[in-house]
């Protein structure tokens, strides 16, 4: 509790210090944007997306590095040990910043204590959705026909924010829908698709062309909210009320990292986020903008781990 | 006609002079990477992708393509000139590949690989622009059940890859199972045989035990004694192979070319059975078995062909459903988002100029691997000519780089220096390194597929035999496995009858 107070009245301190104009000589150099998930994948994307025009608004041009593995606790865990000095940073997320922390058994880092926050750039709504040969059309009957029939779903893989979002659904519906993990969220559409699983929770952009053009039935999206693109399919809090998750990224730089460098660097994040291509991007990825402050962001991973934390006991998934 | 019009369409869109020269950059850097060893197309796609951003959506994406395809061209001049495979599809190559250059015969090997590399190409190239929809409703009907029967399959062809002994190569097979096990299991979250290094929860890295195994073990076994050095530049015969030898290859990259296209449509690691099956194929129905291993033209022909065209048809999946078969089409697709590109089944309908100027330009960095290719053999092979003191630093430094490029992992490096080892005492042992590929390759999938499989069917092992595709395959492992094991036990029975006799 102390430390975190600390980092409190240091990041208040910091961002005041930032305003006075110190920052003056960050950056002088490229900085290096570790992604901690393999490219190609949606973090991959945003993280490009935004480094690219970060590194326009800091005047130095931002090196992205994939460093995958281990459920993106690998590359959380390099940028906790890198140098403090806002050189080495992270494009973290639910994964890395409330789950992993929360799954697993030896913690290879504090979420809190190891990082700086930076700014929370947006949220990716999860959809439920299924093959349309299933005889549901609405998240009330898919209830009704889990408890009649034993069914599966498909996730991209143990203890992701997709597994969690199923076994948040089970949990607040009664239901046992049995857990299906792939490697990945590719293969698990394929199955989806195939129909050889019939249920899959998915991030919104990865399946929103399959959505699309019909080939899965979405039966809800998993934010309180609907999601602009898709205004017909309903929220699953709707049917049940209280029921929400989303991925999230955003960006931290190591614990200890002078609060001048913070600042220039959300000062970046947040003009990135505002450019009008980026603006159009995250529309077509059905990602909403955030572009918080360091502060709301620390609130932020704060909340998540509360909220992540019982769906994460009752599911009991836990990883060594 | 509608095909004609959209190929004409495709080809008027990928011969822009822009779109022709990206292909022609795309199939130039995939050749440079394909050969220097370890590096592979996944790392030079990511590191390549940011560039693209600038380019038009159609550009970009025939740029990537041209580097995959191209590496796949390039990967296998390494593995034929110094046993270096960067791609598991390679490692079945570099087998006969390499015994054929130290014959001397490394030209014929390479022009081989080439040609019937472009023509399963073209074949394959077809294939995808008449048959994409059909084949991708075909793909559709692999499940869990499917692919665990296909692995089967695969393992049991394994056993054809050995030259040697059936039980080393059998040995093989299972330490390479076993190897394959490392990292964290999918179901359960459990890391099993990491030894408690975190960089090992996504188990080994494929690049650093193949370098290692084939590579590096075969610097050390160089480098043992200095007279059985191989000197493979005294007896470089003419680099383009003869009437006979086109005669020869007819078959293999036909058959190939079948092999590769059909597997390269499966989404869920069907690709990579590709030259592995062919390689057993050829040996099969080879007039000469016992040539396998020691260079024979049909264990180089069938396989690359097969490879080529797997690569190719690997395009399927990604262009109408938007599905990534690896890796490096994982990457295609992040590409795609990036350019505001939506994957999924209606990018051919939304996006006809992409879809058909995509498929129009394999077939042109086709062509232009050929063109560039079959002149470049002959300094390939010169390279063979560089004293040793200076290649075997370069390729172990090369493999280095390109090792830790795929991940940024020093693991991975460790990796290389005990699988070089261990690919050293093997070679002592005489235990062949291609089925612990194969093993290392396609144990995880057999795993991962039979408890999907269970799980699916809540614990009924007969859902293996009750959808029929999985049958199917069942039957025809297990016909190979008689097919393989039969001459063997007649000939025991021969043996024991005249011991009898007298």
């Amino acid at each position: 509790m102390t430390t975190t107070l600390t980092r409190r009245l240091l990041l208040g301190a910091a961002l005041a210090l930032g305003l006075a104009g110190t920052a003056a000589a960050f950056p002088d150099r490229p900085v290096t944007l570790v992604i901690p998930f393999a490219a190609g994948g949606s973090t991959d994307v945003v993280g490009r997306i935004v480094a690219d025009k970060m590194g326009a608004a800091l005047g130095q041009q931002i090196v992205v590095q994939n460093v995958g593995g281990a459920g993106g606790s690998l590359g959380a865990q390099q940028v906790a040990k890198a140098d403090p000095d806002g050189y080495t940073i992270l494009m973290g997320t639910v994964a890395t910043h409330a789950l992993n922390p929360l799954i697993l058994k030896q913690k290879p880092y504090d979420p809190v204590a190891d990082f700086a926050p930076v700014s929370l750039l947006v949220l990716v709504p999860n959809v439920l959705a299924v093959n349309p040969q299933l005889p549901v059309n609405t998240v009330q009957e898919l209830i009704d026909l889990a408890k009649k029939e034993p069914l599966a779903y498909a996730s991209s893989g143990n203890g992701t924010p997709l597994h969690l979002s199923g076994a948040l659904f089970n949990s607040m519906a009664g239901t046992e829908i049995t857990h299906i993990p792939y490697k990945g969220s590719g293969p698990a559409l394929t199955d989806v698709l195939g129909n050889q699983v019939p249920i899959i929770f998915d991030n919104l952009p990865s399946a929103s062309g399959h959505i699309a053009s019909g080939k899965l039935r979405a039966l809800g999206v998993t934010t309180k909210e609907r999601a602009p693109r898709f205004p017909d399919v309903p929220a699953i809090a709707e049917t049940l009320p209280g029921y929400e998750t989303y991925s999230w990224n955003a960006l931290f730089a190591p614990a200890g990292t002078p609060p001048e460098v913070i600042a220039a660097l959300n000062k970046a994040a947040v003009a990135a986020m505002a450019d009008p291509a980026v603006v159009a991007r995250m529309k077509d990825f059905s990602a909403s903008i955030v572009a918080s402050t360091p502060e709301e962001l620390g609130a932020h991973v704060a909340a998540e781990m509360a909220k992540w934390e019982p769906v994460v006991r009752e599911a009991n998934v836990s990883l060594d | 006609m509608d095909l004609l019009n959209n190929l004409a369409m495709g080809f008027s869109v990928a011969s822009s002079l822009a779109n022709l020269l990206f292909c022609l950059i795309g199939v130039i850097l995939g050749t440079l990477i394909g050969v220097l060893p370890g590096i592979g197309a996944t790392a030079t796609i990511a590191m390549l992708m940011p560039i693209t951003f600038q380019l038009e959506p159609v550009s970009s994406l025939i740029m990537l393509a041209g580097i995959y395809y191209g590496a796949q061209y390039g990967g296998s001049t390494t593995a034929i000139l110094i046993n270096m495979p960067g791609e598991s599809s390679s490692a079945v190559t570099a087998i006969d590949g390499y015994q054929m250059a130290r014959k001397g015969k490394a030209g014929t090997a390479l022009s081989v690989a080439a040609l019937g590399s472009f023509f399963a190409g073209t074949v394959s190239t077809f294939l995808v622009a008449l048959f994409a929809p059909p084949l991708t409703a075909v793909a559709l009907k692999f499940g869990a059940a499917e692919y665990f029967s296909l692995m089967v399959l695969g393992l049991v062809m394994s056993v054809a890859l050995a030259h040697g002994s059936v039980l080393k190569a059998l040995a093989m097979v299972v330490l390479g199972l076993l190897l394959g096990i490392v990292g964290t299991d999918i179901y359960t979250g459990t890391p099993r045989f990491t030894m408690g290094i975190t960089e090992y929860a996504d188990g080994l890295n494929f690049v650093a035990l193949a370098v290692g195994v084939f590579g590096i073990a075969e610097i050390l076994r160089n480098l043992e004694d200095e007279s059985d050095r191989e000197v493979m530049t005294k007896n470089i015969n003419r680099l383009f192979p003869t009437r006979e030898e086109f005669r020869e290859m007819i078959g293999p990259v036909l058959r190939g070319t079948g092999i590769g296209s059909v597997l390269g449509i499966l989404p869920g690691g069907g690709a990579i059975l590709a030259s592995f099956a062919s390689y057993t194929v050829e040996k099969k129905i080879s007039k000469h078995p016992e040539e396998f291993g020691k260079g024979a033209l049909a264990g180089v022909a069938g396989p690359e062909s097969a490879n080529n065209a797997g690569a190719q048809t690997s395009f399927i999946p990604l262009l109408t459903l938007g599905i990534p078969a690896n890796p490096v089409m994982a990457l295609m697709i992040g590409a795609m988002i990036i350019q505001g590109i939506v994957p999924g089944p209606n990018v051919v309908s939304e996006q006809p100029q992409l879809f058909w100027g995509i498929i129009a330009s394999m077939w042109i960095g086709n062509l232009m691997l050929v063109v560039l290719n079959l002149p470049l053999i002959g300094l390939w092979v010169k390279l063979l000519s560089v004293p040793y003191y200076v290649l075997f630093p370069i390729i172990m430094a090369m493999c280095s780089i390109g090792v830790y490029s795929v991940a940024s992992n020093t693991f991975d490096l460790y990796a290389v220096a005990f699988f070089g080892l261990l690919g050293y005492l093997m070679s002592k042992l005489r235990c062949e390194p291609a089925p612990l590929l194969l093993g290392f390759v396609l144990g995880p999938l057999l795993e991962e597929n039979l408890r999907r499989a269970m799980i699916l069917s809540r614990g009924d092992p007969s859902t293996f035999l009750t959808r029929p595709i999985s049958l199917v395959i069942l039957v025809m492992a297990l016909a190979v496995l008689v097919l393989v094991f039969l001459p063997q036990i007649r000939k025991r029975r021969d043996e024991v009858f005249t011991e009898s006799d007298a």
